[in-house]
């Protein structure tokens, strides 16, 4: 990006963006800011809306799901640092070149591509109290484990799969390609002077690729913020009860299921808060990094 | 990429361990649901961790046909593709712009583009779905396409954007000079040198597509419409206990995305690493 005088090319980038903008403003930013008066009425989601102050705001903060919805994803959150910490782990052990570490990479990608969808519905049948994974436990301790079934276990079971499992096929690639990028010397230096694995790992590697590392955990919370709808959907659909809420299926919950679509709305705002907070880090990220 | 390894014989066996373990725990569920795909109901049921004693294809033939997942996977075939080329076109033309012109909004407009690119789709859902009613879109694959090009181009656009900024800027000018206009210079010269990144945003942005569940599920009601995706997940609850039909229909819905990936790693890898983050 650069800037040649005060020269500039008049309209022409602006019928170039011309497409990406008309859409933008019609399903992100008129949505975004329709959701805010909406969360101020009372609505169905479809037929009129009653303007009804702040009750809406006032149910959302007496209702017990909504609570557990942002706990939820406080829980999900702790996962973030323990996910983050393993595909560093992981990924540097394959740094090493140890036997088979291409296939390894690959095999770990596919949950990445099949997608929340199909990932969902594939745990929801691998944790099932009759499932695969249940059958194993059995074998050892003679009781299944109700993985889905437990409150506890349901959030943490997600928790655990979403944000350590599912991206570790994903967190490798990335950061080994930002790992290719360290200087072979430093490490070879580090080796001269009787560093071993976790020396290096701790002074060098993590240190080197720290933006990496921070692009990382940013991507973590967007996903635990703004993309695990599906997941949940197809695995718990929120339960059991609404255990298992986060906000994006609180709203989903209230506005399509009870057609409530104005309380959904006062969620969305919660939610809409939320992600600005965590757009404008990344945001900042990339401005440091190119700076 | 090759040195000494800093593993010693000892060292490298768990190693090696742990990596077994990850690949197996990776695969189990896997191997489960490839597995119960091919049992009946009654073997099921009392062998649900071997592999089946007797073969039976029953499951495939439902999952197809009685609960068209055979009609659905055509549906995604035509919706997927047509989005894609949409969503280039979309993301081309919005990431030259923001990569190699000058203009006095460029950076404003670059910075909400990717404020507004991680909103999640549930923040947005009640307002898509009526705003698509509005347009009479509802029941169409124009409005799924759409809804589904408007929430993924910020992204692909941020990566063509960064990809057009590092080409030289000598070659817009020594075309100019030749005298082509905006639209000559994108069309003829500068999107055919971006065709690796192109080929990257069209597996990114079909496997996002492909994926998707929130606003096709509200858009796409009818049973006829439905894509792969909406198909599988609302099986979940319609097949929830008869497991070997939901897993014949897993199997059938791993397929395409299994196949983009066998033709395509080389993109993925390279869309992994091409945005600083996933959008």
């Amino acid at each position: 990006m650069r800037h040649r005088g005060l020269e500039t090319d008049g309209i022409a980038p602006y019928l170039f963006l011309a497409p990406l903008l008309v859409l933008l403003v019609l399903f992100i930013l008129y949505p975004v800011t329709m959701n805010l008066l909406a969360s101020f009425t009372e609505w169905k989601g479809y037929g009129p809306q009653k303007w009804i102050g702040l009750s809406n705001y006032e149910k959302m903060f007496q209702d017990q799901a909504f609570w557990t919805s942002l706990l939820n994803t406080g829980i999900f959150v702790l996962y973030i640092p323990i996910g983050t910490a393993f595909t560093l782990f992981v990924a540097a052990l394959m740094r090493e070149s140890i036997a088979g570490w291409k296939t390894y990479r690959a095999i770990l990608y596919i949950p990445n591509l099949l997608g929340y969808v199909i990932m969902g519905v594939i745990f929801s049948i691998y944790l099932r109290d009759d499932g695969i994974l249940n059958a194993l436990i059995r074998w050892v301790t003679g009781a299944p484990v109700h993985f889905l079934i437990d409150p506890v276990l349901a959030v943490n079971s997600i928790g655990l799969i979403l944000v350590v499992w599912l991206h570790l096929g994903f967190g490798i690639i990335y950061f080994l390609a930002a790992m290719n990028g360290i200087e072979k010397s430093i490490y070879e230096a580090a080796i001269i002077d009787g560093a071993n694995f976790w020396k290096t790992f701790t002074n060098v590697t993590v240190p080197s690729i720290r933006f990496a590392v921070e692009f990382f955990v940013v991507f973590n919370f967007i996903e635990v913020f703004a993309r695990m709808f599906s997941f949940i959907y197809t695995l718990t659909q929120g339960g059991p009860g609404y255990s298992t809420f986060t906000l994006e299926y609180g709203i989903f919950a209230q506005g399509f299921q009870k057609f409530q679509a104005g309380y959904a709305s006062a969620w969305s705002m919660v939610l809409f808060v939320f992600c600005a907070v965590i757009s404008t880090v990344q945001i900042r990220l990339m401005q440091r990094r190119d700076a | 990429m090759k040195k000494s390894s800093v593993f010693g014989p000892g060292a490298q066996i768990t190693v090696q361990a742990l990596m077994v373990v990850l690949v197996l725990a990776s695969l189990l569920p896997l191997y489960n649901v490839v597995s119960s795909s091919f049992k009946s109901i009654d073997e099921f049921t009392v062998n649900p961790l071997w592999p089946p004693q007797k073969v039976v294809p029953d499951n495939y033939q439902y999952a197809a046909f009685s609960a068209s997942l055979l009609q659905f996977t055509v549906n995604s075939i035509v919706y997927v593709p047509a989005a894609v080329v949409f969503y280039l076109a979309v993301c081309i033309s919005a990431g030259y712009a923001f990569g190699k012109m000058r203009f006095a909004l460029r950076l404003p407009l670059f910075l909400l583009v990717l404020f507004l690119s991680i909103f999640p789709q549930l923040l947005l859902a009640t307002q898509v779905f009526k705003l698509i009613s509005g347009l009479g879109l509802t029941n169409t694959g124009l409005g799924a396409v759409l809804s589904w090009v408007a929430y993924f181009a910020p992204f692909g656009t941020y990566i063509m954007t960064t990809y057009f900024a590092e080409m030289p800027y000598e070659l817009v000018e020594a075309a100019r000079i030749d005298g082509a206009g905006p639209l000559r210079i994108l069309t003829k010269i500068m999107a055919p040198l971006a065709k690796p990144m192109t080929a990257t945003i069209a597996i990114i942005g079909f496997q996002a597509m492909w994926n998707e569940l929130p606003f096709s599920l509200l858009i796409l009601q009818t049973q006829e419409l439905r894509t792969l995706t909406v198909g599988i997940a609302m099986m979940r609850g319609e097949f929830g206990l008869r497991v070997p039909i939901l897993s014949a229909a897993l199997v059938i819905a791993m397929v395409v995305p299994l196949g983009i990936f066998l033709l395509f790693q080389r993109y993925i890898t390279l869309g992994v690493t091409a945005g600083a983050v996933k959008g």
